[in-house]
C-alpha cells in the first residue's frame, strides 16, 4: 500500500477495523486534526465523510443511518450520500428536489481489505494493495502519544507501549534500525518471561521482535520469531494521528498454531498482544532515545527519495 | 409547499447597507457568534422568586451580577457582599459596584452596558406575561445549555428542525401547507411560521385531550435581539395555545442560561397540559443540547467555508445579520436604540389576550 505514493494527500490510513463500521450506529475518528464519520450503507460498503455537516457543523457521526444506507444529520436531517458526500433530502422540503452539485459534505475515498478500512483524503487516489485474510485477533486503543512519539516509544523501548504474552523485550538489539524495501526495519532480542538470567549475560536469545514499518504511515508489520527462525505472532498495527495528540492505534493478529517450545505455548494463554491503553510517563521520560535517535532522518530519506522518483517517472 | 415572505421595516443605514444581496451573504458566512457582545440591554438574570436576602450568582459576559434582596428590593452588585477582596470595579455599575436593576413580568432584570443609558424603555415586551409576575412556580424552570447563546436562539427560530428534532414532543413534518414570514427592525426579528392540517403534536394528543390527527398552527418566534430573549408564542386549533418566554441569558460567551416562564393559565386547571407543557423544556432542552453542546469550536473562530443554507434558513440567516449589524454600530460607538423593544407587540405575535 502506498509504496509509490509520496503526497500526503494520496496515503491510506487505517481509521477503523472493518468490525467497528456497521449500518447501526455510524462511528467518528480522526485523520490527523479532520474528523470523519464511517459507517456501512445499504449495500455493506464502507463511506467516509467528514464528521462536519456543511449546513451548520455539527458531527454527522450523531446522526444515524436510513434504511437506504445514507447519512442523516442528527440536527436538521439533511442527508447524505455516503460515496460522493451529495445532499439528498432535507425533511420539510420536496424530496424530489435537485440540490445544486455544490450541496454536498466532504468525501473520502474507501477502501477495505484484511480487515481494515482505510481512507485517503484524495478521491481518485489509486486503490491500496489488496490484502488477503484478515488477522483473526484484533483491538483498537487510543494512545496519549503523538504519532511519532508512539513510533519512537515502540523503537526504543517496545514495553512502554505494547504487551506480547509471554515475552520480555530486552534493550538489546539483533539489528539497529535500517532501510529495507523502501520501510523501515529493525529486530530487537526477546527473551521469555519469568525469572530469567539478565539479557546482558545471556549467549543466546530464544526469540526476536521484528518491527517493520511503512515510513509514511507509520504502518507496521511485527513479528515475533523463536531461535529457529519460526513465526510465533504477527501483528498488523496501524497508528493513526488524532486530535490533541493522541494516537489511535487498531491492530490485528495472528499467533501461529503450532508453537515448538514450552514458553512459545504460553503465548497462548490469555491475550497474546496488546497495546497498553496508559503510557508510564515517569518511564517515557527517562527513555533515552537510542534507535529513534536516526528514525526521523532515515525516514525522511526514504520519502525523499520516492519524490525524486516520482517526479523523474 | 414553501413561500418565505420578506418584509423590512426602517431606515438604518449600517443595517440596509447589511440587508443588500451580497453583503447579506457575506453577513450569513462571517458568522462567528463568539465574537459578538452586545452591550446596553436588560438580562432576565433571575425569577423573581428566585432572589431572595441571601444573594445568588449570575453573569452577563463573565460580568459577575450578585443578586439579592434589600427590604424586599431586588438589587444587583458587581461584588458579593461577602467579597474582602475586592477587585478593581468595571464600568458596567455605579461607585458602589450596583447596576441597573427592574423587576417585571416574574423576572430580576439587569443592565449590562453603560448605566447612564439604562431605562425601562428597552426593556422587551411580553404580552402574555402579567407585569407583576406572580406566577405559579411549575410554569417556570431553568435549564442550562454548554453553548453560546446566538446558538441556541438560532436553534429556536427556525421551527422546522423542530419537526424533525423534537418530533415526539411538537409533531413531525407532516402537513398540506407550510408559509413562513419573517419581519425584523434593528432590534428585534419576527418569525411567523402557518402550517395547515400539521401532525397534531404527541404531547397535546396524549396529555392535552386533543382528539383529531391535524391542527392549524400558527407559530411565532421574536426575538430581542440585544437581550438574548425570545417570544415563543403557538396558537393550535384544536388545542391550547402556548405562551413560552425563552431567553438566553450569555452568562458567558459560550455558556446559556434560560431562565423560562411557560404560561399555561389559559389550559384549564383540569388539563394535565396545564401542569406537563412547561416541563417539556427539559426533554426539548436535552434533544437540543444533544446537537448543540458543548459550545462547538467550529463557531468560535472564523470558518473558511460558506455554510449551506436552505429556504428553512432565511429566519436564521437574518438573525446573524441583524446581530452583526448591531454589533457593527456598537464598534462604531453608537449604542442607542432605534427602534422601540418595550411597545406592545401583541399585534405583531397576534396575541389577542386570550
Ligand atoms: S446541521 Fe446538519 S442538518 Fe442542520
Ligand atoms: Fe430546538
Amino acid at each position: 500500500m502506498a509504496e509509490t505514493n509520496t503526497n500526503p494527500q494520496t496515503l491510506w490510513w487505517a481509521v477503523a477495523r472493518s468490525e467497528e463500521v456497521t449500518n447501526a450506529k455510524p462511528i467518528n475518528v480522526d485523520l490527523g486534526d479532520q474528523p470523519v464519520v464511517l459507517w456501512r450503507d445499504a449495500d455493506g460498503v464502507a463511506r467516509a465523510l467528514e464528521d462536519r455537516c456543511p449546513h451548520r457543523r455539527a458531527p454527522l457521526s450523531l446522526g444515524c443511518v436510513l434504511g437506504n444506507g445514507m447519512i442523516q444529520c442528527g440536527y436538521h436531517g439533511w442527508t447524505y450520500e455516503g460515496e460522493t458526500g451529495h445532499l439528498k433530502d432535507i425533511p420539510n422540503l420536496k424530496s424530489t428536489q435537485k440540490f445544486p452539485p455544490l450541496y454536498r459534505a466532504k468525501s473520502y475515498a474507501v477502501a477495505e481489505s484484511g480487515g481494515f478500512v482505510r481512507i485517503s483524503e484524495n478521491p481518485a487516489a489509486t486503490q491500496p494493495a489488496v490484502i488477503a485474510a484478515a488477522l483473526p485477533l484484533s483491538g483498537t486503543e487510543q494512545v496519549s502519544l503523538t504519532h511519532s512519539e508512539f513510533l519512537n516509544a515502540l523503537y526504543d523501548d517496545p514495553a512502554l507501549v505494547i504487551a506480547i504474552r509471554g515475552v520480555r523485550f530486552t534493550p538489546y538489539l539483533a539489528t539497529e534500525l535500517i532501510e529495507a524495501n523502501g520501510r523501515l526495519v529493525m529486530e530487537r532480542n526477546c527473551q521469555w518471561a519469568g525469572p530469567r538470567w539478565p539479557a546482558p549475560f545471556i549467549p543466546e536469545f530464544p526469540a526476536s521482535l521484528l518491527i517493520s514499518t511503512e515510513p509514511e504511515t507509520g504502518e507496521s508489520k511485527l513479528i515475533v520469531r523463536d531461535a529457529d527462525f519460526k513465526e510465533l505472532l504477527r501483528v498488523i498495527l496501524a497508528p493513526v494521528p488524532g486530535s490533541r495528540g493522541v494516537t489511535q492505534v487498531r491492530w490485528r493478529a495472528k499467533l501461529a498454531s503450532h508453537r515448538p517450545g514450552i514458553m512459545a505455548k504460553v503465548m497462548g494463554t490469555g491475550a497474546p498482544f496488546e497495546i497498553l491503553s496508559a503510557v508510564d510517563g515517569a518511564a517515557l521520560r527517562v527513555l533515552r532515545p537510542s534507535v529513534s535517535v536516526h528514525a526521523e532522518a532515515l525516514r525522511q530519506g526514504i520519502i525523499d527519495r520516492r519524490t525524486a522518483s516520482s517526479q523523474a517517472a | 409547499m414553501l413561500e418565505t415572505v420578506q418584509t423590512t421595516s426602517h431606515d438604518d443605514d449600517i443595517l440596509a447597507n447589511a440587508m443588500k444581496p451580497a453583503n447579506f451573504q457575506k453577513a450569513v458566512n462571517n458568522w462567528v457568534p463568539h465574537d459578538i457582545a452586545l452591550k446596553d440591554a436588560w438580562f432576565p438574570l433571575a425569577h423573581s422568586f428566585a432572589v431572595e436576602a441571601k444573594p445568588v450568582r449570575r453573569s452577563v459576559y463573565s460580568q459577575p451580577f450578585y443578586l439579592w434582596r434589600e427590604n424586599g428590593v431586588a438589587v444587583a452588585s458587581e461584588f458579593h457582599p461577602n467579597d474582602s477582596e475586592r477587585s478593581s470595579k468595571s464600568i458596567y455599575s455605579d461607585a458602589s459596584g450596583r447596576y441597573p436593576v427592574l423587576e417585571r413580568y416574574g423576572y430580576v432584570w439587569g443592565w449590562y452596558g453603560n448605566p447612564a443609558n439604562a431605562d425601562p424603555v428597552h426593556l422587551p415586551s411580553i404580552p402574555y406575561l402579567p407585569e407583576e409576575g406572580n406566577l405559579p412556580q411549575h410554569m417556570l424552570g431553568t435549564v442550562r445549555f454548554d453553548c453560546c447563546a446566538p446558538l441556541s436562539l438560532e436553534n429556536l427560530i427556525d421551527l422546522t428542525h423542530a419537526d424533525f428534532l423534537h418530533a415526539d414532543v411538537v409533531g413531525d413534518e407532516k402537513m398540506d401547507k407550510e408559509v413562513v414570514e419573517v419581519f425584523h427592525d434593528s432590534e428585534t426579528i419576527t418569525m411567523v411560521r402557518s402550517c395547515t392540517n400539521k401532525s397534531v403534536a404527541p404531547i397535546m394528543k396524549r396529555f392535552g385531550g386533543v382528539k383529531d390527527d391535524v391542527q392549524q398552527v400558527r407559530q411565532v418566534i421574536r426575538i430581542y435581539l440585544r437581550s438574548h430573549a425570545a417570544i415563543a408564542y403557538g396558537r393550535f386549533s384544536p388545542g391550547d395555545n402556548v405562551q413560552l418566554f425563552h431567553p438566553c441569558v450569555p452568562e458567558t460567551r459560550d455558556r446559556t442560561r434560560l431562565d423560562y416562564t411557560m404560561n399555561t393559565s389559559n389550559v384549564k386547571k383540569s388539563n394535565p397540559f396545564r401542569y406537563l407543557m412547561p416541563k417539556a423544556s427539559y426533554k426539548v432542552s436535552r434533544q437540543d443540547s444533544y446537537m448543540t453542546s458543548p459550545q462547538s469550536p467550529r463557531y468560535m473562530n472564523p470558518e473558511k467555508r460558506k455554510d449551506l443554507h436552505s429556504p428553512l434558513d432565511e429566519a436564521g440567516q437574518k438573525y446573524r445579520v441583524l446581530m452583526q449589524a448591531l454589533a457593527e454600530r456598537q464598534a462604531h460607538g453608537d449604542f442607542s436604540y432605534r427602534d422601540n423593544v418595550s411597545a406592545d407587540c401583541s399585534d405583531i405575535i397576534g396575541y389577542d389576550g386570550k
